[in-house]
């Protein structure tokens, strides 16, 4: 998918754009409550990453975004599970984590609207017979 | 692994598991030459040398997860094959720098791909970690420093900021391309 340029080239466009969008919506300080927050951590070791894990991680920080969901997305290393990389644990609030495999930006469509939003689980669902994630 | 963006993603997160502090990508096009390097540099915990001496061996790794470690292996072969070569050196409590130098004259070269979502993705992911990109084609230099950023007030872990300093890194490179004496295999 072609995404529309903006045109931007120089700093000052840039603290431009940050000055708009402080003004439009005020800037949350997600750091202050994490565990408010569903956290999504995308696993981007060689397995995830050749699985296409960077497509599922930009499709999930500009989505939860745009569908208003407070979320802190990061990355995280292997989770031991290559078979079905890309993966994706998601951790809502209040609630145990819960991996997801072979996820693509379709499957991150359906994770976000059936489980994140109203927690149904969904296909795809890795079992918790892990001890820790690397972090 | 098909980009060198891939391979970017790949070595950062050995030095985020390396609890680096301060990454530093250079990616440097000599034309003359028909070169580029692709280095990374990281403050991390560094390597013993009997482990820097297993690195290129894909059954080996540290990690507990998995029993194969296919970064490194992957890379060598990628600049290998267009006849580059890699270099890794890492002193323990000092930090690592990988050091990977393709041709670009060969047509085994990978494409560069998405470098600067690539980056970006990485630097909102780690809000603790500097994050230090530089792109040369010969004397003509473009230069991201993710505090320098900060420091400008750029909040780089807003999602909606996501898409114009994707544009503003892409921006600058394209410019910067525009400064290539000569064709390569890279785009």
């Amino acid at each position: 998918m072609m995404e529309k340029r903006t045109g931007i080239k120089t700093l000052a466009d840039l603290k431009r754009i940050q000055e708009e969008v402080s003004r439009r919506i005020g800037l949350r300080d997600k750091a202050e409550n994490p565990e408010s927050l569903v956290q999504v951590k995308v696993a981007m070791a060689t397995c995830g990453i050749a699985s296409g894990a960077k497509e599922v991680m930009e499709y999930l920080v500009l989505e939860l975004d745009k569908r208003g969901i407070d979320a802190v997305v990061t990355q995280t290393g292997c989770m031991g599970y290559c078979f079905a990389e890309p993966t994706v644990e998601i951790t809502l609030p209040g609630r145990e984590p819960m991996v997801f495999g072979d996820v693509n930006p379709k499957r991150a469509d359906e994770i976000i609207e059936r489980y994140i939003k109203n927690g149904e689980l969904v296909d795809g669902i890795i079992p918790q017979n892990y001890n820790t994630i690397e972090s | 692994m098909v980009t060198l963006a891939m391979h970017m993603i790949d070595i950062v997160q050995n030095a985020l598991r390396a609890q680096a502090n301060m990454i530093t990508i250079t990616l440097d096009e000599r034309g003359d030459e028909s070169l580029l390097l692709f280095q990374v540099e990281d403050d991390g915990s560094g390597m013993s040398p009997e482990i820097l001496e297993r690195l290129s061996d894909p059954f080996f790794t540290t990690r507990t997860t998995r029993r194969v470690g296919l970064g490194i292996p992957f890379l060598k072969m990628t600049c290998e094959q267009t006849g580059g070569t890699l270099r890794v050196s890492s002193a323990e409590g000092e930090g690592t720098t990988v050091e990977a130098l393709y041709r670009t004259d060969n047509p085994d070269c990978l494409p560069l791909g998405d470098l600067e979502g690539s980056l970006l993705l990485m630097v909102m992911a780690n809000p603790g970690i500097r994050f230090r990109f530089t792109y040369r084609v010969g004397p003509e230099v473009f230069s991201f420093d993710s505090d320098a950023l900060r420091e400008q007030g750029i909040d780089l872990q807003h999602p909606q900021l996501v898409v114009p300093v994707k544009d503003y890194i892409r921006e600058n490179l394209e410019a910067l391309w525009r400064h290539r004496a000569t064709v390569n295999y890279l785009c």
